[in-house]
This record gives C-alpha cells, structure tokens and sequence, in this order.
C-alpha cells in the first residue's frame, strides 16, 4: 500500500553511495529485508530443484494422505487433497512477486507518459490527467481492483489487469511532479532557448531526475501489490485451483483451520514474510536515497 | 473561509460526479448480458429483449449515463440479484456494522500508533525505535485475512477469551433485548444502559476491531516518527531547546502539534483502506457490515451490489477527505489561504 | 428446484444473503423472554431454513426440517424396518388391479386452525397440490380422481397404478393441511406465506425472524392427536449459523442441541468429547456426474468413467462418502452389489481413449466441469476429478457455480452453453429408486433435470413400465429396476462418484433420535426425550 506521495526530492548527492556500508551496518532491519528479499526470489528461481514435490504444486493430488499434520515427511504438512503445502509455498513465491512486477511495470508505463505530459506540458493537458487521476485516486486501492476483478473472470490475468487500473495514478503524481519541478528550471528554459529538442529534454534531464523516486516508489509498492494480490485471491477472485497462489490457499484452508491450522498457517506466513522483507527493502532505499531523511543521533 | 469550503465542495461533487460515472463505466463495458441477468434463468430471447428495454438498454448510452446519475441520485441503486432488495436500502442497513469496525479500529490505531511513534522518534536509532519500526512494518505487511484467523483460532477457539463470532450474542436478545438508537450496537447498548449487552457488543468487537487496526496502526506511528524527526531540526524547536526548556516540554508542545498534521491528513486515507479491509475480515468473524455484503454479493456475481457497495465506499471515502481537509483548513490558516 | 446439498464453507456468510431491512425499535423481532433449555430443542443450520416459501404444497428445498414438525402425511416410511407406517391414514389397502386405493383416516385430527381434518379436507389439499404443480407435485402424477365417500375414507382412482402409499409418505408435496385456513375467497397462498402455518403436526409456527439467526421458533400444539403425555420437548428453534465452527462452539456450550452438517475433519475431531454424541449414517443421497452425452462419445464417457479413482475420493473425504454400487443407493428397493460398476482402471481408460483418438502422447482432451459454489466436498471431488484425467491427457477445466447460475447453465438452449460434466446431489423424493430415472435419465425435451441430455428410447420404455410395475409386482419391478441400471452403466451418461454418510453431532441429553434418509436432515423433534441431564 503506497503512503502519502510526498514532495518530489531532488537529485541525489553522489556522496549517498559512499554511505552505504555505514549505513548497512547500522541499520539491520533493512539488511536483513534485502538478504530475505533475495532468498524469496532464489526459492522462486530454483523451485524445481529445491521442492520436494514439485508435481503438487501442479495438478498431482494423493488422496490417501489428506490433511497430514507437519512431519518429517512433509514439513508443512499436506492440504485437503494431500499435496504437500512446502512445495506450494516454494511455487507460490514464483506467482506473487511475478503479479507485482507486471503491475508496476503495467503502473510505469501508463504512469511515466501520462505525468510528463502533465508535468511538462502543463496546461489544460495537465487539468484533463489530474483530473483523472483524482477521480481514480478517489477509490481506496482495492476497492477499485475488487470491483473490477469480480466482473472479470477470475484470472490471473484479470487480477493483474484490475490491480494494475488502480495503481498507475501515482506514478502519475509522482512523475508530474518530477517534470514539473525541473521543467521549470532556469536551465531547461536556455536548452530550449538553444533549440534542443522536447525529446532529448525528456529523456536527457527529466528521466533522469525522476528514476530515484520511482525507484523507491516501486519498491515500495511491492510489498503492497502482493497484499493486494493475496488478498483478491483470498477473495476468490485472482488465481484458480491447482495455481499455488497464497491467497487460494488460504481461502481454502479456511473450513479445516480449526482441526487442521497448517493449511492456513504457512502460506499466510509466506505472505507475510514477503512482504515484510519486500517493505523492508523498499523503506531501506528510500531511506538511501533520499537525503532529506535526517537521521539523528 | 467559505471561498475555501465552496471550493472543497465543487471539487468534492466534481470527483464524486466522476466516480459515478467511472461506476457505470465499469458495469458495462464489462463482458456480461445485464439484461439477460436481471431477466433471470428461465427467460425466452423475447423476454430479455423486454427487460432490456425496460432497463433502458436499448437507449442511446449518454441517455442511460443521465438515466444512471438520476437514479443514483434519487435513491434508486437497483436491485440486489441475491436479496431481491433494493441495493441502497441492503447497505443502509449493513453500514453502520462496519462503520462501528472501522471506528473501533482507528480508536485502537492512533492509541497505539501515535505514542509508538512518539517513542520511536525520541531515541532515534535505539533498540526501543528498531524494535517499533520493525513492528509497524510488521502492521502494514500484514495479511489480514490471514491474522483474523490466527487470532480467531488462537484466542476464541483455544483460548476462549473471547467470542469467536457474531457483534454480540444473539441469546442475549431474549432476556436483554437491545433498542435501536443510533444503529450502532455498542452506543446503543451504552446509551440504553443495557450493560450485559454492552460487554457482549465490546467483547465481540475487540477481535475484528485489533486485525482491522494492523495496518492503521504501522502506518501512524511510521508516519509520526517520520514528521517529527523532520521537524526536530526546524528552527523554533532549536530555539526552544536552547532556551534550556526541558526535552519532556519540546516534545510535548510543540512536536506533537507538528506530529499531528500528517496523521490527521492520514486518517482519511486510513478510514477508507479500512473500509475496504473489512470485506476481508467480516466474513471470517460473521460480522454483518458492508463486507459480508460484498462478499456474499461477489460469490453471487450480484453486479448491481457490487458496484451499490464500491459507489458507495467511494463516496462515502470522497467525504471522509471533504472532512479531513474542512477541519485542517479551520486549525491551520496556511491552507485556507492557498 | 432440486436443492444441493452443499457444505458450509467459512466464508462468505448465508446470514448475509437475506437481509430484511430492519425496520422498528428493536434489533431483531424478541420473542418470548423466557426460554427453558431444558424443554427447548435448536436445530442448527448452516443455511437459511424458509427460503422455498411457506406453502406446503410447492415447498422443495431446505424447509422440510422445520415444515415435517408442522404438517404431516397420510403414510409415513420407516427406513429401519422398511415398512409403510400409519400416519394421518391408519389403514389402507389397493384395489387389485391397483388403480382404486383406499385410505381410512384418523378420527379426531385438528389442523392448527382449528378445523377438524375429514376425508373432503384431505382430498382439498391434495388437488390442491396438484394444482399448484409444484414441488414434487408429480408424485401424484397416477391419480385420476379422489373421492370421500364418507367422513374419514378416501378413496384414490389412478390412471395406472402406482405405489400410493408409498407416494403418499414423501418428503415433499404429500402435507395435508387446511386448505380453508384463509376463510372463504381469501388467497391461501398469501395467508400460508405471510406466515402461518395449517398442519396437523406436533409443534405450530411462533415466530419467523426472516434473514436472521434465530430464524424459526415452534411451540407444542396443545391439541395435537398425539398427546403431549411423557417427556417431549415444548419448543423447538431452527438456528442458522453459517460457519460450521461457531456450530460446534455452540454445541459445546449446550446452546444448540443438533447439529445438522459440518466438515468431515470437524465431525471427527469431536470423537469422544463430552456431553456430544456422533452419528454416523447412510443417507440416500449420491453425488453424480452427469456427461453430456451428446458432445461426449460412448467411448470416451466410458473412458472417463474409469478413469476417476473413486476409492481415493472417499478417503480423501474422511468418512462423509462411501462407495455407490449402480444408481440406487442401500436401503431402497432396487439397490444391488452385484453390478457391472466401473472401477479405477487407467489402462483400460487409455485404452478407450486412444481408440478415440486421445490419450496420453496423442490429442488432449478438453472438458468443462461445474458443481455447486460453496459446498467443500464438491470442490474436493473436482480437483481429485481434474488431477486424475490430468493423467489421461484430459484437461479438465473446473467452474464453480452458484446453483442457480450452474443449472441456468446447464438448461440453457444454446447446446455450446452445456458444459461436459454436472456435478450435483440427488436424493429420492419418497422412498424409491423412480425419481433418479425419471428426473435425470428419461429423454427431456428441453434440458431440465436430464443433464446428461440423455435421450434413450428402451430406457424410457423400461421407466414407464417400472412404476405401475412396484404397485402390482415388486420383485419383478426389482429384476427391472436392475436391468436399468445394467443398461446405463453400460452406457454411461452418468458418473456415479459416491453415496454420502450423514454425519451429525447432537447432545447427550435426549434420546430417541431415529436417522431416516426417507426424510433428509428431519429430526422428528416429538419422538425425542429430553433425559434432562
């Protein structure tokens, strides 16, 4: 979930790289967000080789050993058609973090045009954009992506489309901002005064300026798009069954919670751990590289 | 200051104007024969083709938009395919449920997120900060389907501290029947005096209330702790420090007033993610709000509830803002004057 | 409309799908204040109970575990002993060529309203039901006339014959009640769903709270034929709670005295908790599959057919399920053990397939399935179902459904709507084997029930010859209702997946509970004593 876009920061000291050994040391928490941040994408990678069961993240079931407690056999136990949930949870990590880099990608590239238009051009184009947004920004984020993934057919694909219709407004807010700052620069004036074109402007002096915030932007974002993901699947509207899908899986763990609790237990631990460690990351470099943030001692 | 509202509200009805619009826009360029729908199972082509007409379906589509705006704003939000209701009248009477979450919840968040926040920023950098930032990230990465159901399984079923579902229990109606006041079980039971039935609506609340405040909670004390370390090095506090008042006064004066303007900024923005998150939990606790409905209306593809609901936490969002933003102006004069 | 039989599911509330607008003072309509637990009987539900209406002549759903206290009927089937008991009727007999029945009536029966229950009344209600042709008003599809040459005999005359005394003790449209009850030119349907209740039954409606959790309330009728002398229970209140584990909180806390269905996992982890009684007990209700026999092949029906482990299904379900031999489930006329029924056995599957073209290493096959959203179990059964055709090269895509989206579908007129596979629960309307074949297998010309869209002639000559042929000559009816089955297993429009267990959990404080699938999920709340402990 994003926060309160703030005021767009300016670009950043080259001195902040130099910082940043100190910085890892003391900040742990931070560390730790990127190491585990890693460790989720390796298990995606390598979940062929690292599940023990890889054909029950598929369509394979084993009726005969149904709802199996955690064992040395099966670590996370085995779900309602007795699949082993560990080797769920490893492919799992390949769908949420798959969904969320769609959706920013998706949110970029809707968000980045938009806001330049908006920010450099300015005028009734940037009316007619902020306008839109506004009106898009009035729903909270996943009432939007709810109201749309439950007319859709429920997909993947869907969700990603629903998620994705609700989160390109800040990107657009965040890039208008970033163009509008520096296209008023004094600087920009005599580029033009010079006749460079509006293009190489763009793409030499605003993008630039506008990567580290979209940067830490995304990164923020991450953790709060896999809520969000998990959350439409939890409501049914996002992956099907067999799709290892954390969300799914704990939908539909829920009727034996009571008698059977790791059904549930695990895959929402996965969720919260990812986006845990994905938050974590995505404060870590706001908190690199953007200067304004004061640290006291 | 009325140059100020006037423009607020112009705005606000311009934005709740687009998200109307927005909600149409959505039903029907989504895949999907509302006629056919609103005609039933066993209807004859000649029978959808009427109810089409009768919807108006068959009308040129700025006549259905203007058609659209009127019955919204004459109360008619159609009919829920699952109730055979009327829409608006199905979330009058799921609404207050979850506004009392939602209330509850932002109760627990800023009694908790604000001094964590207040802690946090003091000692900058300590174990006490490392541990709260750890646990307000903790707050805002929270699945939280997920802890309803650890919760709920943990202190209801194993437990038995408290109940495991329901706003309050219904065997209580026999021998305390609750009158109606305001709508909302709690403050109806206070205000009634009716104090088994007080214990039983707050004993119930506590559960969803703490899982719907996770991620409020996080998100305040971040945002105090991030306000006030900004604001330490601006120049009255300095001068309040060299004047040689003591720490307890800088912070309580004059930090937790500058603290204060990002969270009640936030708190509209909380409200509505709220909002939003009660169609995960309610369910889970048989909590009879606005996200029961929804999500008994998304298991029965009710389209017409669907968008009634989303309309109406959209609008009901745009006024939390409107709100917001009125009571901001009137504390801080910087605003109405820009 | 043939309900399913569905499984709560946690989320995702039935309490939420009716909401009355609450309109005065109060919350939810109080009843009385005082509530004695230990004359008072609450039936736990995990969906809302009146849905069908209260009119008991088209009553086809849910609703019969309250309306079987309230009304009654002529005949009553006892599943134990397997005997036609005397219930409104006390005796009875069959002309011989079985077109004339006659039924002597129980003197002294008063309807709720008052009035007293003759000959004349029971025929009124019956036409009625008739008439209104609801329901399963089709169980009296043989009558011709009915007369009441006096006060308490009435007399059938049928078209051809027919079991009457067994149609006449069916779970649904076999009431008799007071078809005067909203006075003369007054609409009786109005009166009956306003509500009020006309039957003859123990207990007699209190309250309805409509859309709510205490949803229905029944007192003792104190002029009820049967008398109220001995132990019985004075109240009974049908309580609906969606998540089956708020259920057994309840059940534990001595606030609900049955309940009627819950997850297998649940059920069995109550074994041995105190105070809470299990019972487990075949139903006759099976789980079916039916295949669209007109875009599948003989081959490929039959290939599926043994392409599904059937035995892991039911272990998979923990005791809810158990294996079905043909159609017609243990306990009724025409089951039979000894036939020819499929069994898991891929190498025959892929044989069947291949010559068709299919199979592994050749074309795949893509299927549609649908079941009913919101029952567990069934979504069990498809994806144990999709994971087993995965193995055939067969990709079957699985849809839940709500039921009325899911029959809507498989009756719609556009053939490429139908989908290849319809799961769904179905249970005999009185206590024998007809209404499998006439409801799912006799040719349909519009899609209604027959969703296999199976249109065999011989098979429909045998099921009009069956019927008449259980009222004259039942063993004969039984050779022929095996040959049936012989022939549509050999056909194959339908997947016979299991028979379900019913598996209740209920207090220790009463006795007398009889589990009669004849009446699915009733509880004869009058036959129960409270043992007050």
């Amino acid at each position: 979930m994003i926060e309160i876009p703030e005021a767009p920061a300016p670009a950043p000291a080259p001195a902040a790289a130099l910082r940043t050994r100190g910085w890892l040391r003391s900040n742990p928490l931070l560390a730790a967000g990127g190491a585990v941040s890693a460790l989720i994408v390796l298990a995606a990678v390598l979940a062929p080789l690292i599940a023990p069961d890889p054909g029950d993240a598929g369509s394979a079931t084993h009726p005969f050993s149904v709802l199996k407690p955690p064992s040395a056999q099966h670590w996370f136990g085995t779900d309602q058609v007795g699949r082993d949930i560990l080797s769920r949870v490893i492919y799992g990590a390949r769908i949420s973090p798959l969904v969320a880099l769609f959706v920013l990608l998706i949110a970029c590239a809707i968000g980045i045009p938009l806001g330049i238009a908006a920010g450099y051009f300015g005028g009734w184009l940037d009316d007619v954009i902020m306008r839109l947004t506004d009106i898009v920004l009035a729903f909270p984020a996943l009432l939007l992506a709810l109201a749309l993934a439950a007319l859709l057919p429920p997909s993947m694909t869907s969700l990603t489309i629903a998620i994705s219709a609700t989160w390109w407004p800040w990107y657009v807010r965040l890039i208008r901002g970033q163009a509008a700052s520096v296209a008023g620069r004094p600087y920009i004036e005599s580029c033009r005064a010079l006749g460079i074109s509006r293009r190489r402007i763009i793409f030499r002096h605003i993008l630039p300026n506008a990567i580290t915030p979209l940067i830490v932007q995304v990164s923020l974002d991450v953790g709060g798009v896999i809520l969000t993901a998990s959350a439409l699947s939890f409501l049914g509207l996002g992956a099907q069954d067999p799709t290892p899908d954390w969300g799914l899986m704990v939908s539909e763990g829920q009727t034996y919670f009571t008698t059977d609790w790791w059904v549930v237990t695990f895959p929402g631990l996965a969720i919260l751990i990812t986006a845990f460690a994905f938050n974590l990351l995505g404060d870590g470099l706001r908190d690199l590289l953007d200067p304004r943030r004061v640290i006291l001692r | 200051m009325t140059r100020y509202l006037a423009r607020r509200l112009a705005l606000a009805a311009g934005v709740v104007a687009g998200v109307v619009l927005l909600t149409f826009l959505i039903a029907h360029a989504v895949p999907g024969n509302p006629a056919a729908s609103w005609a039933g199972p066993h209807a004859s082509p000649a029978q959808v083709a009427a109810a089409a007409k009768y919807l108006g379906l068959d009308r040129p589509l700025p006549v259905q938009i203007a058609k659209y705006f009127a019955g919204i704003f004459t109360g008619n939000w159609g009919l829920s395919i699952h109730t055979h209701q009327s829409v608006l009248s199905n979330i009058a009477t799921a609404a207050p449920a979850s506004l009392e979450l939602v209330i509850a919840a932002l109760i627990i968040a800023l009694a908790v997120g604000v001094p964590a926040g207040l802690v946090s920023a003091r000692r900058p950098g300590r174990p006490a900060d490392q541990a709260i930032r750890a646990g307000s990230i903790l707050g805002v990465s929270m699945p939280i389907f997920w802890m309803a159901l650890i919760l709920q399984l943990v202190f209801a079923q194993r437990l038995h501290v408290l109940p495991v579902a329901g706003e309050y229990s219904p065997s209580l109606l026999f021998t305390n029947p609750l009158t109606k006041v305001t709508g909302f079980p709690v403050l109806d039971a206070l205000f009634t005096g009716n104090w088994p039935m007080l214990g039983s609506t707050l004993s119930h609340l506590i559960l969803p209330a703490v899982v719907v405040a996770a991620y409020p909670a996080g998100l305040i004390s971040r945002m105090v702790r991030a306000q006030i370390l900004d604001t330490v090095g601006e120049t009255h506090v300095q001068m309040a420090r060299a004047l040689g008042l003591p720490e307890r006064d800088v912070f309580g004066r004059y930090l937790m007033k500058l603290a204060w303007s990002p969270v009640s900024a936030a708190i509209a923005l909380v409200f509505g993610y709220s909002l939003v998150n009660t169609f995960l939990v309610e369910s889970i606790f048989d909590w009879p709000g606005l996200g029961s409905y929804a999500v008994a209306s998304i298991g029965t593809l009710d389209t017409p509830a669907i968008l009634g609901v989303t309309l109406f936490v959209a609008i009901a969002y745009v006024i939390a803002n409107l709100i917001v933003d009125i009571v901001q102006a009137v504390i801080d004069p910087r605003i109405r004057l820009r | 409309m043939k309900r399913h039989r569905a499984l709560p599911v946690a989320a995702g509330s039935a309490l939420a799908l009716l909401l009355a607008a609450c309109s005065g003072s109060t919350y939810h309509a109080s009843t009385q204040p005082q509530q004695t637990s230990a004359q008072t009987f609450t039936y736990d539900t995990y969906t809302p109970v009146m849905i069908d209406g209260w009119d008991p002549a088209t009553e086809y759903s849910n609703g019969i575990i309250a309306m079987s206290l309230m009304y009654q009927t002529l005949t009553h089937y006892n599943s134990a002993t397997h005997q036609i008991e005397p219930e409104l009727a006390t005796s009875w007999s069959s002309s011989d060529n079985g077109l004339t029945w006659t039924f002597q009536l129980r003197h002294g029966v008063h309807f709720h309203t008052g009035r007293l229950m003759t000959a004349q009344a029971a025929a009124d209600a019956i036409q009625r039901t008739i008439k209104e042709n609801g329901g399963a008003a089709y169980i009296w599809g043989a009558v011709k006339t009915i007369d009441a040459p006096s006060e308490y005999t009435l007399v059938f005359h049928l078209k051809y014959p027919s079991p009457l005394d067994l149609e006449a003790s069916a779970d649904y449209s076999a009431y008799i009640y007071d078809t005067q009850a909203a006075g003369s030119g007054g609409n009786l349907t109005k009166w009956l769903n306003t509500p009020h209740d006309a039957g003859t039954g123990p207990y007699s409606l209190q309250t309805w709270n409509s859309g709510q959790e205490f949803e229905v309330i029944l007192k003792a009728y104190s002029g009820y034929w049967g008398g109220w002398s001995g132990a019985h229970y004075k109240r009974v209140v049908f309580r609906v709670v969606p998540q089956d584990t708020t259920a057994v909180q309840l059940l534990k806390s001595g606030q609900v005295s049955f309940i009627e269905q819950m997850s297998p996992t649940l059920w069995s982890s109550l074994k041995g908790a105190s105070g809470i009684k299990l019972v487990s007990a075949a139903s006759w209700q099976n789980l079916l599959g039916q295949l669209n026999t007109r875009a599948l092949s003989l081959p490929v029906r039959q290939a599926i057919s043994y392409g599904i482990d059937y035995k892991g299904m039911i272990a998979a379900l923990s005791g809810a399920a158990i294996p079905s031999s043909g159609i017609v489930p243990a306990g009724l006329l025409g089951h039979f053990t000894d036939l020819p029924n499929y069994s898991y056995d891929p190498a025959k599957a892929t044989k069947l397939l291949n010559a068709a073209g299919y199979g592994p290493g050749k074309k795949a096959l893509n299927l549609s399935l649908t079941y009913t959203q919101g029952d567990t179990n069934e979504s069990i059964v498809a994806t144990l179902m999709k994971s087993d055709l995965a193995k055939l090269n067969i990709n079957l895509s699985v849809q839940s459904l709500s039921w009325p989206t899911q029959w809507a579908k498989g009756k719609s007129s556009t053939a490429s709507q139908h989908q290849d596979i319809f799961m769904e629960y179905w249970w005999p309307d009185y206590a024998d084997p007809y209404s499998w074949f006439i409801n799912l297998l006799a040719t349909e010309k519009t899609p209604y029930f027959n969703l296999s869209y199976y249109s065999d002639p011989t098979l429909d000559g045998m099921i009009n010859k069956v019927e008449p042929l259980v009222a004259t000559d039942r063993s004969a009816a039984e050779q022929l209702y095996k040959q049936m089955q012989v022939r549509i297993l050999g056909t194959a429009p339908i997947l016979f997946l299991y028979n379900s267990n019913y598996q209740y959990a209920m207090q220790n404080n009463f006795t007398g509970l009889q589990v009669n699938p004849a009446y699915p999920n009733v509880v004869f709340v009058y036959d129960l004593k409270p043992t007050g402990s």
